[in-house]
């Protein structure tokens, strides 16, 4: 699981997981992803439980032995708002609907949002690594840009376009995702 | 998230039960005070936080509390300040105890009943200990 950042507060009780993790989150861009790293079972509940009053993206956890790995994407500052400008857009249930016409889907996200939840056959390049990648994408076809929440895949999508891409930016995205779901390490 | 709490007694627990829920609220970006008042001065005295009394009967905890690491209540209160939580000390108290600032922790602001009144009346949370 790839994080930019990683934590150790094993062995240690509550609640100072929470307050390492605060510590760590501080140090971290927008968008980057914090690994935690925890012996206390409690901090299963009490890390969703922080993400959720600060903001900040719970993704999961794995269990290694007696070690639980959390992993946590910082928030962007004023992530939810930001306005979408590309125009070409498609809704989940549309996106849902054209899965068995083997079209290409490019999730933007980070590797570990992407490992705890992705749609089956979506290739994995973080809006980070877009500019280098580009040319992994096939130009003679439609591509869809899927995020958490459509803001990032509305950037992805417009970045695309620009180079000549046939690109549809799939709103909200995996935030409210109920089609299949595949995982990966 | 505002939260304000009364710590009013002054045992090793309550000093847990105190400074574990205030760390966290301000972990989590909260705004946080504590009122000290009578035993509770206790947490935050330089020399009597260190060797805080278990509840009668409880001792045999002790060993639990190294076994689990747990942090040690100077430790708390170093994480706490770390973190923005605000100290208050009851003046009226300090006072019938023969206190002054210089006994407690550094960082510590006096007050009376309606400093801690104006704080918590506006408060998401408030909790007495």
């Amino acid at each position: 699981m790839k994080a930019d950042f990683t934590v150790d507060a094993s062995g240690l009780t509550c609640p100072m997981p929470i307050v390492k993790t605060k510590k760590a989150i501080n140090e971290l861009e927008g968008g980057q992803v914090l690994e935690v790293l925890a012996t206390d079972k409690g901090s299963i509940a009490d890390i969703q439980a922080w993400a959720e009053s600060t903001g900040h993206q719970y993704l999961g956890t794995k269990e290694d032995g007696d070690v639980l790995k959390h992993y946590i994407r910082k928030a962007f500052e004023g992530e939810e708002k930001e306005e979408k400008k590309h125009d070409k857009t498609i809704d989940n249930d549309g996106l849902k609907n054209k899965l068995d016409d083997n079209i290409t889907i490019i999730d933007v996200r980070e590797p570990a949002e992407y490992a705890f939840g992705h749609i089956p056959g979506a290739i994995s390049i973080p809006m980070g690594e877009l500019e280098d990648r580009m040319d992994e994408i096939g130009q003679d076809q439609e591509v869809y840009v899927v995020c958490r929440t459509g803001n990032r895949s509305d950037m992805a999508a417009q970045k695309l376009s620009e180079k000549g891409y046939n690109v549809i930016n799939v709103v909200p995205g995996m935030s409210q995702w109920d089609g299949p779901v595949e995982k990966s390490e | 998230m505002k939260v304000a709490i009364i710590a009013a007694n002054g045992g090793a627990f309550d000093a847990y039960k105190v400074f574990n829920i205030a760390t966290a609220a301000a972990a989590a970006d909260g705004e946080v005070e504590i009122f000290f008042t009578f035993e509770g001065l206790n947490l935050i005295h330089k020399e009597a936080y260190k060797q805080l009394p278990m509840p009668e009967g409880t001792e045999h905890f002790q060993e639990g509390f190294e076994k689990a690491n747990v942090p040690s209540i100077p430790e708390l209160v170093e994480m706490a300040n770390d973190l923005g939580v605000k100290f208050v000390a009851c003046q009226m108290t300090m006072d019938v105890m023969g206190l002054t600032k210089e006994d407690f922790v550094d960082g510590i602001e006096v007050g009376g009943a309606a400093t801690f009144l104006n704080y918590a009346k506006d408060a998401d949370i408030t909790l007495t200990f």
